[in-house]
């Protein structure tokens, strides 16, 4: 366990990489910092501390493909792209017939300017991890509702594959579990600074002779927000505590969909009732609110939407009838 | 002794014991023998060591960390042996005495409690007062060695039983709002004291009205400063927010898991479920949370508030999750399973009224954590 002052420290670095205003520049600065040495020592702790931090600054770098290829057990490092599942999906994007590789998925702003790709894919019911040139597969630039994010499309037909790893189904969901609980706290982190935004707006915009954070009708969406926010944190905490080489626990695989799920659904609510709250101000470019609200409805599509992850649980919890396990004290 | 070796000892005697404590469910069943059972839970597990753990020596305990405590209350609701709202109320009213009794006192009347040998019950609200604490007028007047208290307390929970009751009085003058009150902790034997049950919607006789008429309280038993008794009820509200939520997370685990094992094929919605599970799982997030912070020694202020929301939503989702699967047998059943459902179904409903109405709760978090300054 990381101490305070360590992790105090490191989030400040965190918090200056994303203010760099391009991907080059974030990833420089990341790499300066030690942020992958730290994510194969301290998992657990480094993956909150960062992507609070790039969620809060609406950033966008390849941690997340840090963080996948990592967890895979492959070299990370900043010219590794990692080619995430489909929007909404968390099944592997790759799959191998007599030795030719097709990919549908998609990239982080790393992957345009990185010179290879981690796919994940399926071959013959196992999978197994290619490290593919990007040369090799198509991508193109996602406009979408968040450019600002930066995210690729990656298609790939035929792709000749000479060399690939196996890799075994507990390590996928580990590493798909590390990214959700990633993408979990990056949700938490553009969630606090929606609420943060509105409060401001709140204490500021006088109606009636009040400021209309006096209203209660206001005042309670705000506080359902903080209740959102901190549901959403504390459940991708207990989720990340799970995360590392040293804990690995069967349980971690649930509780990781479970943190994204909630987070991705109360990111939602928050920015339904930020929006509300900030009313036209909130529609529109020149306050920075839609950069948050943008980045919501995409980073809920990665690694496995809300709507989708919660009916997978149901379902698997219909087939078992057992609750999972919940983290002891 | 260490949370592990404590959880490690507590599983293998609840093993061996389980069958002398488990609790009776059904319509037969009367709150008189639930009170009983509590009672027995308790003096069996303060007997076997375990109910001592977590609380000072000098109150009867054995010292160690509060997260015994927690796991204490959380084995015995998940394995379905307690009632965590009767059984949770130590957790609030013992820590009340323990900060603001003289030590002699604390020291005399905690150990009662923890063995199971008496039940104390807590009179904030009056009929004019609910949400709005700090406006009760229930009156107490100093006469010499005595506090003379006259006036109604209503929603006591379990005050028929209690044999002690920390309660709320107006000291102060009538307009003296929250400056102007002091907490005694008085003896519900005292002549002059008459308690009414009411019968809730659920069926059981779980609230009291309870009204004082000219009823002496010897002034050491004031607890805290006279007219700071405002300082006694937020110190409480914190802690009802803290442990006992966390039993009740266990005990809505241990429904939800119930529901999920025994609900016919295709009763239950999966998508519903899914979401019902996670909130169940954020909520025990949450509160794993603030029983860490307790158990390191911080101080509890509003962000329980947090929790306090987080459980009354979880409770009622669980519950109309329940109301969705087992519909028939909440309307018609009256079999000891359907009984319970219908008990509990109706029982969650309180949830967002109890201890602070989810309104209340939304103030505070606005006012305290969000500083958004006051509604007016």
């Amino acid at each position: 366990m990381m101490d305070a002052q360590t992790a105090g420290l490191l989030a400040q670095s965190f918090e200056s990489a994303f203010r760099h205003q391009n991907v080059t520049a974030v990833e420089a600065a990341l790499e300066e910092i030690g942020w992958r040495e730290a994510l194969a020592e301290e998992a657990a702790d480094v993956i909150p501390l960062l992507f609070t931090r790039q969620g809060g600054a609406n950033a966008a770098s390849g941690a997340l493909d840090d963080v996948l290829n990592t967890a895979l057990g492959l070299p990370a490092d900043g010219d590794t792209a990692f080619v995430l599942p489909e929007f909404g999906t968390c099944t592997a994007p790759g799959s191998v017939r007599d030795g030719d590789l097709t990919v549908s998925g998609l990239g982080t702003a790393r992957m345009p300017g990185a010179a290879r790709a981690v796919v994940v894919a399926e071959d013959g019911g196992t999978l197994r991890a290619a490290v593919v040139e990007t040369g090799k597969v198509e991508t193109r630039p996602v406009g979408g509702v968040d450019p600002r994010l930066g995210l690729v499309t990656v298609e790939a037909r035929g792709v000749r594959l000479d060399e690939r790893v196996e890799v075994t189904a507990g390590r996928w969901a580990d590493a798909v579990a590390a990214g959700q609980v990633a993408l979990a706290h990056e949700l938490a982190g553009t969630g606090r600074v929606m609420l943060g935004l509105t409060r401001e707006h709140a204490v500021t915009r006088i109606q009636f002779g009040r400021p209309i954070g006096s209203f209660q009708a206001v005042r309670h969406r705000l506080a359902e927000s903080l209740v959102a926010i901190e549901a959403a944190e504390g459940l991708a905490a207990a989720a990340a505590e799970t995360l590392g080489p040293d804990r690995s626990d069967p349980g971690s695989a649930p509780l990781a969909a479970m943190a994204k799920a909630v987070a991705g659904r109360n990111a939602r609510t928050v920015a339904r009732h930020c929006q509300q709250v900030l009313a036209g101000v909130g529609f529109t470019d020149e306050h920075d609110f839609h950069h948050y609200f943008r980045r919501v409805l995409t980073l809920d599509g990665l690694l496995g939407d809300a709507r989708t992850l919660t009916r997978g649980l149901g379902e698997e919890l219909l087939r078992t009838r057992r609750l999972p396990v919940a983290p002891p004290l | 002794m260490d949370l592990q070796e404590f959880r490690d000892g507590l599983d293998g005697w609840l093993d061996e014991h389980e069958p002398e404590l488990r609790a009776e469910f059904g319509p037969d069943v009367t709150l008189d023998q639930e009170m009983e059972h509590v009672s027995k839970v308790r003096r069996m597990t303060y007997d076997a060591g375990f109910m001592r753990r977590g609380w000072p020596e000098w109150v009867g305990g054995l010292g160690g960390s509060t997260l015994m405590r927690a796991y204490l209350g959380e084995a015995l609701a998940y394995r379905d042996l307690i009632d965590p709202g009767i059984y949770s109320m130590t957790e609030v009213l013992a820590p009340t005495m323990i900060e603001f009794a003289r030590p002699e006192l604390a020291a005399e009347m905690v150990p009662r409690l923890l063995r199971g040998e008496e039940t104390w019950c807590q009179g904030f609200s009056e009929p004019s007062t609910g949400s709005n604490l700090g406006s009760l007028s229930c009156r107490a007047r100093r006469d010499g060695d005595v506090w003379r208290v006259t006036g109604q307390k209503v929603w006591t929970s379990l005050a028929q039983y209690a044999d002690r009751c920390v309660l709320l009085t107006r000291t102060g003058t009538p307009e003296s709002g929250h400056r102007g009150i002091t907490a005694l902790f008085v003896d519900m034997d005292a002549p002059g004291i008459t308690v009414r049950p009411i019968r809730a919607i659920h069926g059981r006789d779980e609230f009291c009205e309870v009204f004082f008429d000219d009823v002496p309280v010897p002034v050491d038993r004031t607890l805290g400063e006279v007219d700071r008794g405002w300082a006694v009820a937020m110190d409480l509200l914190p802690y009802e927010r803290s442990t006992s939520l966390w039993h009740r997370s266990a005990y809505l685990r241990q429904r939800l898991g119930s529901l999920l094992s025994s609900a016919p094929d295709g009763a239950l919605d999966p998508a519903d479920l899914g979401e019902v599970v996670q909130m169940t799982f954020a909520f025990h997030a949450r509160s794993r949370g603030t029983q860490h912070r307790m158990a390191r020694g911080d101080r509890l202020g509003p962000e329980t508030s947090v929790d306090k929301v987080l459980l009354a939503t979880t409770e009622q989702a669980v519950f109309d999750l329940a109301a969705d699967t087992v519909a028939a047998d909440i309307a018609l059943g009256d079999d000891p399973g359907g009984d319970r459902w219908r008990t509990e179904f109706l029982y969650s409903r309180a949830a967002t009224i109890y201890g602070g109405s989810a309104e209340i709760q939304r103030d505070i978090i606005a006012r305290r954590l969000l500083d958004l300054g006051t509604d007016r």
